[in-house]
């Protein structure tokens, strides 16, 4: 089919008017609403901080609690006209990243020492094993979650073991599951 | 396409929405999508939101290029190299 060039500019004037009306729709989805609160949210921590010292920074998590209530209501609130459906391994790497996340100023608190400096190594590479898994294969999520769970084991209820504890746990899960993966896996 | 073409990769839109914000009719916008959902260049989604049904519409990554070539087209023809 052949155009006249007055023909193709209607056609692409059409374009752009889609397009703009699809555009400030979108516009009107996107997640502004939570980039504005939580720029309240640090602003808000950040003068407490500033002003307030440590008195001001005990109060940081009712700010994040607050921050956190709103961004769920704003979540609520939202048209759901334009929607991203959830990809529940990106839903599970994020849970992963904020319980492994979580546990490492824990561990290294609890235990200052080579023992905690370890620990805290060995849970980041066990994070990697749990998103791997999520995204590969499943017995890298389990080995992840177990090996993470023995060095907290170890850390917290052994601490004098902790090499032995780690050297044969820790060690010998991935020794054992590399075996288990060559000669039985199915 | 050229309203979904605005979209990102995994962003769907509503088929009541995408009705009104284009002031198409029912059949009208149905039929397209019909076409363009044979055609691979859009792929068609019906879920419950609030336990009513909806249909969501997204643009594929075939339906992006084809698109993209369209215009392309539309343009070289007010453009010629």
């Amino acid at each position: 089919m052949q155009l006249s060039s007055e023909e193709a500019a209607r056609a692409l004037a059409a374009i752009e008017a889609s397009r703009e009306t699809m555009r400030s729709a979108i516009r009107a989805h996107r997640g502004h609403y939570h980039l504005w609160l939580w720029g309240l949210v640090w602003i808000a921590m950040a003068m407490l901080a500033e002003f307030g010292g440590l008195a001001g920074i005990r109060l940081f998590r009712w700010v994040s609690v607050a921050g956190i209530a709103g961004s769920v209501l704003i979540g609520l609130l939202q048209s759901r006209e334009i929607r991203s459906p959830l990809d529940k391994r990106f839903f599970g790497v994020l849970v992963a990243v904020v319980f492994f996340a979580a546990l490492g100023p824990l561990v290294l608190r609890a235990s200052p020492d080579n023992q905690g400096v370890f620990a805290y190594c060995g849970l980041v590479a066990m994070l990697c094993d749990v998103i791997a898994g999520l995204w590969f294969d499943t017995y890298l999520l389990w080995l992840g979650l177990v090996v993470a769970a023995l060095i907290l084991v170890g850390l917290f209820c052994f601490h004098s073991l902790f090499w032995w504890w780690i050297a044969i746990f820790g060690g010998g899960s991935m020794i054992v599951t590399g075996f288990y993966i060559r000669y039985f896996w199915r | 396409m050229a309203a979904l073409s605005r979209l990102s990769p995994r962003e769907q839109v509503d088929f009541t929405f995408l009705k009104t914000k284009l002031a198409l009719t029912d059949g009208n916008l149905g039929a397209h999508i019909v076409t363009l959902e044979q055609a691979g260049y859009i792929a068609v989604e019906k879920a419950f939101v609030a336990r009513k049904p909806k249909t969501f519409v997204g643009i594929t990554a075939a339906g992006r290029r084809a698109f993209e070539g369209h215009v392309a087209a539309l343009t070289s023809i007010l453009n010629p190299s």
